[in-house]
């Protein structure tokens, strides 16, 4: 498995705050990785810093052998990863299709003199975003919402439209904001399952989440932040076992058995 | 060379009002969070406000300030209870084309109830000759310095010292924290907003003085070189702000000095462009009022 | 309602939707029969000429989101551009209007390329100014616009060995135009880039985060928009025969401005309503026409309190909402995000 994503000494500094400090990280292809951390660890900054929204003040990245430094996001998602947001960033007024379509914007190839005389390459386009579009909504059960408004679905909908959105642009990486948040057990579970067959199916994924149960079960690697700075990195059981991981949680004290307790 | 220095100090001049405008600007674009349209139609209104006071209370410039300064406020007013209070959550374009709306309907009212005319400001101040130095300047321009300064000093005070001002401050830089402090962002967005327009009524007021002309479509070349100004310090800091209205004056009056009178707003133009060029935030890294 | 009057039409068997679209061609191509004066040609052909004018303002402001304010500026690029070419230099009207277009949109561009990158207020301003600007020049340089004398004498075009001059006449070039900006525009709309456009509208982050190259694409929207302004300008300087820089004033860029605010933005149709608004009021307010401007003023407001997106302005974008969404701020460049 090749190295796909690697973060070498990261960091972004607003004014005297220092978000992310110093964060190292590899994805390998292939992996479910996770990113966890207490509130305010600058887990989104980091999400931020690798889609391209911020410009690290130190510290390099590539993707794919791409340098991602000084990249715009647009071009970042050129290169192939995709991303969701936080607080979901669908186009509300938009139907689903209607969203999902822009998400073929990399995959398309229209320019205005296309547009204005339906050339050939016009045709393609809006047939294969047609064709894909309606696939991608199939895959996630979403067909029969395709003609509804964005932002009249409830919010796991939302969620997944989000997803698929992202997964039109055929990404090498998606980027996943706290995909559960607002989820209740039920939509967890089966987003974690469709997260799994994902990975499956070839994407590599990172996500940001806070639900442990979600993240041990589906990530086979998981990073650690904690005020900006990398507390670990490895498989579940070893962030489970780290004794910076559970300090960071669950405060200094003693560890009984596997659980740490308050003194 | 003498030459020269007449023309820095008429830009001086002129650039402490520009200062003085876009100190108003700031100031309401700091605190509303939205730019505004209106605010060289608020400048005109000044100019006319001052010489009915001037007609009504005789050719003292103090009281013409002030009864500018309190027209204009309660402009402010206005424009807020149109364009503002009702918007303030909304998505910012809503509120920006509201003040479109009301400086169309500002200034096409001063037109029809004013005429469209220029006329002629009284004179306000004697027409005496003061040297300081090498410098020879005119009391009226000492004058329009003494107020400009003045009211710079007071507005900077305002926000440091005085418990309402460190409350816009505060809403300025984040409604929802202000908000949930306990500040009543509506009424501190008011205020700025009255404080800013009537600082744009003095302004209005002391460039028909200097000029002894005003006219009811002055506003819109005004408030241009206002946001202009402003610019210098990214829209909310007023010392950059008042600073870029003082580069601005001496750039305009050295500007046509060598060319013509008629170019003088491509100079201002050739300002804005060049700082959108150069250094397009301005000068200010944080956000809200800074004094 | 524009919705439902299309969907009734569709459903409709092909050949009667065939009858009442040649009907109603025919009708459009005979208007100047039945309405002879030239007093209501006049109007006529200035609704044509702002369906096109306010039709391209609306590309720029409705469906990315920017917001220019100065489109007299390019109005009068391409109008002094074919006063120029075809009455000093002796050019075939038709010749200069790709010019006139051209220009004018490079003009445009490199007026507004510097604004893309910064929140979406700058660009307003700098239209204002450009605008502004553009008349202060026509005012001032002589030697290229007749200063304050303008330019006269714009030879008529030549179409079938005929001048067309009078308003009965120019009616059909207006026309031509108005309906070739509507055609393309609503090709260009409806294909990647009109989408790439709307994404950058409702929400520009995401729009990035989709591959949506933001400077490109708001270049390409604001030089369009400006291309078709300029070859309204282009087509209106033999029509009016004299052009100077006081048809280019501030106000007409309110006039404009008003016409895509108050028949509505995000729509092809609502430029054209509005149009029809806005001149006919010009013509009923005409004895009290000092209140043009305070009646265009007050509309505006009106609209944004209680229909933001206009008359029938898209109801389905971003442009209608003028209630929530402080993050709205950020998906309109106003401001920039900061998250932690």
């Amino acid at each position: 498995m090749s190295a796909l994503l690697i973060a070498k000494n990261v960091s972004k500094h607003f004014g005297g705050l220092k978000a992310v400090d110093g964060v190292d990280m590899t994805i390998q292809e292939g992996d479910i990785f996770g990113i966890i951390g207490p509130n305010g660890a600058g887990k989104t900054t980091f999400f931020n810093i690798c889609s391209g929204v911020y410009k690290p003040t130190h510290g390099e990245i590539t993707f794919d052998d791409h340098s991602l430094v000084g990249q715009k996001p647009e071009q970042i998602a050129r290169l192939g990863m995709a991303r969701t947001f936080q607080n979901i960033r669908l186009f509300k007024y938009m139907s689903v299709l209607d969203n999902i379509f822009i998400g073929f914007q990399t995959k398309t190839r229209t320019e205005l003199t296309d547009a204005i005389l339906h050339t050939a390459t016009y045709k393609d386009d809006e047939r294969l975003i047609r064709e894909e579009g309606l696939k991608v909504l199939d895959s996630l059960g979403l067909l029969p919402f395709k003609d509804t408004k964005a932002g009249n679905l409830s919010y796991g909908m939302q969620r997944k439209v989000e997803i698929a959105r992202a997964l039109a642009l055929g990404p090498k990486l998606l980027l996943l904001d706290e995909p559960a948040a607002g989820m209740n057990q039920q939509e967890k579970q089966e987003l974690m399952r469709f997260v799994i067959d994902l990975n499956k199916k070839g994407y590599t994924i990172a996500l940001i989440e806070h639900d442990m149960r979600f993240v041990m079960n589906s990530c086979n690697r998981i990073l650690v932040l904690n005020f900006g700075q990398k507390i670990c990195e490895g498989t579940p059981e070893e962030v489970r076992e780290d004794k910076g991981v559970n300090e960071a949680y669950f405060g200094k004290g003693l560890l009984v058995g596997r659980k740490a307790v308050a003194v | 060379m003498d030459y020269a220095i007449s023309i820095f100090v008429n830009g001086i001049v002129q650039g402490s009002i520009y200062a003085l405008m876009a100190l108003g600007y700031s100031v309401i674009v700091g605190i509303t969070g939205l730019v505004t349209f209106t605010h060289g139609e608020v400048i005109m209104m000044g100019a006319f406000a001052s010489f009915y006071v001037f007609e009504l209370f005789g050719n003292n410039i103090l009281i013409g300030a002030v009864g500018s300064f309190i027209v204009c406020g309660i402009l402010g007013i206005i424009i807020y209870k149109v364009c503002y209070e009702r918007f303030l959550a909304a998505p910012r374009h809503i509120a920006l084309i509201c003040t479109i709306g009301a400086s169309m309907m500002i200034k096409n009212l001063a037109q029809i109830v004013f005429g469209p005319n220029q006329k002629p400001m009284m004179g306000i101040v004697k027409n005496q000759l003061v040297k300081i130095g090498p410098v020879q300047l005119s009391v009226l321009q000492l004058v329009i310095l003494a107020i400009v300064l003045i009211l710079a000093l007071g507005l900077s005070l305002f926000f440091s010292k005085t418990k309402y001002g460190v409350a816009m401050r505060a809403v300025s830089q984040d409604k929802t924290a202000a908000s949930l402090m306990g500040l009543n962002v509506n009424a501190n967005v008011l205020l700025g907003n009255i404080i800013g327009c009537g600082l744009a009524g003095v302004a209005g007021m002391l460039i028909s003085v200097y000029y002894q002309a005003f006219q009811a479509t002055m506003g819109g070349p005004l408030g241009m070189k206002a946001f202009s100004a402003s610019v210098l310090g990214g829209l909310t800091d007023s010392r950059f702000a008042a600073l870029g209205g003082l580069f601005l004056g001496i750039i305009e009056n050295f500007g046509i000095a060598v060319s013509s009178a008629s170019f003088r707003d491509i100079f201002a133009f050739i300002f804005l462009i060049l700082i959108l060029i150069l250094k397009p935030q301005g000068f200010s890294k944080k956000g809200g009022i800074k004094l | 309602m524009t919705q439902k009057l299309k969907a009734w039409f569709m459903g409709l068997p092909k050949a009667l939707r065939i009858l009442i679209a040649a009907l109603l061609i025919v009708l459009v191509l005979l208007v100047p029969r039945f309405l002879t004066s030239s007093y209501i040609m006049g109007i006529v052909c200035r609704i044509l000429l702002y369906c096109t004018l306010a039709g391209s303002l609306n590309v720029i402001n409705g469906y990315t989101g920017q917001f220019s304010i100065g489109h007299a500026g390019f109005f009068a690029v391409g109008c002094y551009t074919t006063a120029v070419l075809s009455s000093h230099y002796g050019w075939n009207f038709w010749f200069t209007l790709p010019i006139a277009g051209i220009l004018t949109a490079i003009i445009g561009l490199l007026v507004a390329l510097p604004t893309f990158r910064m929140t979406g207020i700058y660009l307003s301003i700098v239209t204002l100014g450009f605008s502004e600007i553009i008349r202060l020049v026509a005012l001032n340089w002589t030697g290229l616009t007749g200063g304050p004398l303008g330019i006269k004498g714009i030879p008529a075009p030549q179409f079938l060995g005929m001048n067309v001059r009078r308003a009965g006449d120019y009616y059909y070039i207006f026309l031509l135009f108005a309906v070739l900006f509507l055609l393309i525009t609503a090709r260009v709309l409806k294909s990647r880039i009109g989408r790439a456009w709307m994404s950058i509208r409702e929400d520009q982050q995401a729009a990035q985060s989709l591959g949506v190259e933001l400077v490109k694409y708001k270049a390409m929207n604001f030089a369009y928009g400006a291309f078709w302004a300029g070859l309204a300008g282009a087509i209106y300087a033999p029509y009016i025969n004299y052009v100077d820089s006081n048809t280019f004033t501030l106000d007409e860029g309110f006039n404009i401005l008003s016409m895509a605010i108050i028949g509505g933005m995000g729509t092809l149709g609502g430029p054209v309503l509005g149009s029809f608004v806005v001149n006919i009021l010009n013509e009923l307010l005409r004895p009290v026409s000092a209140y043009r401007l305070v009646v265009y003023g007050l509309l505006i407001v009106v609209m944004m309190w209680i229909r933001p997106q206009g008359l029938i302005g898209a109801s389905d974008s971003m442009l209608a909402n003028n209630r929530t969404g402080l993050d709205l701020l950020e998906r309109l460049g106003f401001k920039k995000r900061k998250t932690a």
